[in-house]
């Protein structure tokens, strides 16, 4: 039976050495490395976003645990997993909009979204819808996440949702909005599929739309 | 009678230092390496040129270092002090020194509505009132917009903002814009008000707060409001917001040397652009981003009075923040944070201090928070003066007189100096019975009577109608 709880342990307590080497003793008693990742890596991941948003973890140490996983991914399992097994969360586009240069908001949902596996391209700030339009054709994306921290700029959001149904491409894409003078209803106002007031929520918000 | 007595010394008033004078010049030092060595990028064309004819090195398009040499010039040109004009064109604030005054922050995108106890998005009205309110507070020297108006054309909510201000306080006033045509139409309006641009230049009754991306990254509408500004002699603010931990080093010391890096290229491009032209140094420095709940607290402890410091070592104004909160409410945590950071402004002698009765770390703002700030402000400038240790004040003849056995209370001294000293208007001092019979009311009761006190009573001095409808034609045809 292997030790997934030191797994987990030691994931939460982002110790990259320790996990690799647990990881890899799993791997020599014979564990498949779907297994290490599903019941070890991930279950310690889930928790470690509990933490988060319940403020039991700094951003920083939340950070740590997301690159040990990736470093034990990298290093030992991928190799052994069959395609499909670790396929990532979704695509992910995002950016802030055309006018907007705050940045420091959408850079932690972007850097929390790839700790979730999720596969992201953070486009920067100050993006024009066509840009958005562009790369959601090129990366093939799911999610489409928008930032806006200016009351002057959140009109942007409409006209990129616009741009992105005008490029035929609105059925692929499911589209998340954020930012502090953001909110549920304007999300419903424009047409968006959902707002996350925060980088935790912005997970789970991105984890439920891969479902629907 | 002669009265001469040699070596007497007073201090005027308490005083206080945090950073000593080798740790600010180090720090300096390390701006200066930062601009020589590292460089900035600046995003706008005329600022590169400058800055390229005057000997800068720029590379990679927009890449530009700095030599030393400029900065220190930048020094002697720039004035040490800014004086501000009340609207009718008299000087009201000088800001320089240990002087120190306070006003409201700009653009909360809520407000706890003081009537219904509602925390909603603000409005036009809220701005209306809120700058009545300045107008009236006698604590309150300055005024920013404080709110965003949610009911109004939203690219152009600056304008409107403008014109509220200008309409509902004779204070000095301190505009933010978005765009750099906001700024072009702000003083516009604040032209048409002094009368003209050169009464304007003469006597600036207004100051541009501008933001910039991080001290090396400077983005193109903060470089074209400070060139545009410099060269119309208009006071402005050029404050690098780099959070520690994210767009800086997380310690203090690496997030001052970027921001302030910063204000020195911006220092050094406004006086290329005009020799002499007002600057206005950052009076907070090594903002943090909380790395639990991902706010940046306005009110944390440790960004506070270094900045002030450094400013003063440099000789140069300081544009600095307090009186605000990071709580939801105006409860113990509001009243406990503003009091501190007002404390510490007042102590450290920060000049323009702006952000009183913000909440919600500069998301929400509440009308009776900032009569509570106002009325610590007043116990605060009584204990900032300094002891009268006189032989009149020490009135050793009346204590002879009076005796051991004597009483004070209605001695002709007494009748003369009782109301020299201090007397609150909104803390309680009452006995409990007293309290009592008067509703039992709590602080932030009693604030939010005070508030609609004012704006029942409180008459504002209109601006000329002439004026005030020149004025709207601009909101009414903004520049693009
Ligand atoms: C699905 O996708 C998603 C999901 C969730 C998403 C998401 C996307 N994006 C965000 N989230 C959510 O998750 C994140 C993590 O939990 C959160 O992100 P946040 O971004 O909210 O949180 C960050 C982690 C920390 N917070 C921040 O970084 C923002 C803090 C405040 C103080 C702020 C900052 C730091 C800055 N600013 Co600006 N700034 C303010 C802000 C006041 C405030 N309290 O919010 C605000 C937003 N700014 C304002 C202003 C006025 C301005 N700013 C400006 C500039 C700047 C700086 C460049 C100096 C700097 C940004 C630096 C940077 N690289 O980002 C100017 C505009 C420049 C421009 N064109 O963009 C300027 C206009 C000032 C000027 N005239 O120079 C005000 C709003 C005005 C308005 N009209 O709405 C403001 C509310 C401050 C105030 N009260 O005056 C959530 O919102």
């Amino acid at each position: 039976m292997a030790d997934f709880q030191n797994i987990i342990d030691t994931l939460i307590e982002g110790d990259q050495e320790k996990l690799l080497s647990l990881a890899q003793s799993a791997l020599d008693e014979g564990i498949s490395a779907k297994e290490i990742l599903e019941k070890g890596l991930m279950a310690g991941m889930d928790i470690v976003g509990e933490k988060m948003e319940a403020e039991d973890m700094f951003i920083p140490e939340v950070l740590m645990c997301a690159r040990a996983m990736t470093a034990v991914i990298n290093n030992l399992l991928k190799p052994l997993l069959a395609a499909g097994d670790v396929s990532a969360a979704g695509k992910v586009i995002i950016g802030t909009v055309k006018g907007d240069l705050h940045d420091i908001g959408k850079n932690l949902v972007a850097m929390m979204l790839e700790s979730a596996g999720f596969e992201v391209y953070n486009l920067g700030a100050d993006i024009l819808p066509d840009k958005y339009v562009e790369e959601i054709k090129d990366k093939n994306a799911d999610i489409l996440c928008m930032s806006a921290l200016l009351t002057t700029t959140m009109p942007m959001m409409k006209v990129t949702i616009d741009a992105v149904s005008e490029a035929g491409l609105r059925d692929q894409v499911k589209v998340m909005i954020g930012g502090a003078p953001v909110s549920q209803d304007f999300a419903e106002q424009i047409g968006a599929d959902g707002y996350a007031s925060d980088a935790g929520s912005a997970i789970r918000l991105a984890k439920e739309i891969m479902k629907r | 009678m002669t009265k001469i007595c040699s070596n007497q010394y007073a201090m005027n008033s308490p005083h206080a230092q945090k950073l000593s004078d080798d740790q600010s010049q180090k720090l300096y030092w390390a701006c200066l390496e930062i601009l020589e060595h590292t460089g900035v990028r600046m995003y706008e064309q005329e600022a590169l040129d400058l800055l390229k004819k005057a000997g800068a090195v720029v590379t990679d398009g927009n890449r530009v270092r700095i030599p030393s040499g400029l900065v220190e010039k930048a020094f002697s040109t720039v004035p040490k002090s800014v004086t501000l004009c009340d609207r009718n064109g008299n000087p009201a604030i000088r800001a320089g020194g240990y002087r120190s005054y306070f006003g409201t922050g700009s653009d909360c995108l809520h407000i706890l509505d003081h009537r219904t106890g509602e925390y909603r998005d603000s409005v036009l009205q809220d701005i209306v009132e809120g700058i009545t309110l300045c107008d009236a507070l006698e604590h309150i020297d300055f005024a920013m917009c404080m709110f965003l108006p949610s009911d109004v054309q939203q690219d152009i909510a600056d304008r409107y903002q403008m014109e509220a201000m200008l309409n509902n306080t004779t204070k000095p006033v301190i505009f933010v814009t978005t765009e750099f045509s906001g700024a072009v139409d702000a003083v516009k309006m604040a032209e048409i008000v002094a009368g003209g641009e050169r009464e304007l230049k003469q006597n600036p009754f207004t100051a541009c707060y501008i933001n910039v991306t991080t001290g090396l990254r400077h983005n193109k509408e903060a470089l074209q409001k400070l060139l545009y500004l410099s060269d119309k002699g208009i006071p402005l603010t050029y404050i690098p917001s780099a959070q520690g931990g994210v767009t800086a080093p997380v310690t203090v010391a690496a997030t001052m040397a970027v921001n302030n890096a910063g204000v020195l290229a911006g220092l050094v491009l406004s006086q290329l652009k005009r020799e002499g032209a007002p600057y206005i140094f950052p009076g907070w420095g090594g903002n943090m981003l909380d790395m639990k709940t991902t706010v940046q607290p306005y009110c944390d402890p440790e960004k506070r009075a270094q900045a002030i410091d450094f400013a003063h070592y440099l000789g140069m104004p300081s544009f600095s923040l307090a009186g605000c909160s990071e709580s939801k409410l105006v409860d113990q945590q509001a009243a406990a944070e503003a009091a501190l950071s007002l404390f510490t402004d007042a102590l450290f002698g920060g000049n323009l201090v702006h952000d009183v009765g913000y909440l919600e770390s500069g998301l929400c703002g509440s009308l009776p928070q900032l009569v509570i700030c106002d009325e610590i402000l007043s116990w605060l400038e009584a204990f900032m003066k300094g002891v009268d240790v006189s032989d009149e004040s020490l009135a050793l003849d009346i204590i002879d007189e009076v005796g051991p056995d004597g009483q004070h209370i209605n001695s002709d001294h007494t009748l003369k100096n009782y109301k020299k000293r201090w007397y609150p208007q909104l803390f309680e001092r009452a006995s409990y019975n007293v309290w009592q019979r008067k509703g039992s009311k709590d602080l932030g009761q009693r604030a939010t009577e005070h508030v609609d006190t004012i704006l029942a009573e409180h008459k504002v001095e209109p601006l000329p109608k002439d004026v005030a409808n020149a004025v709207h034609a601009i909101v009414e045809k903004p520049t693009a």
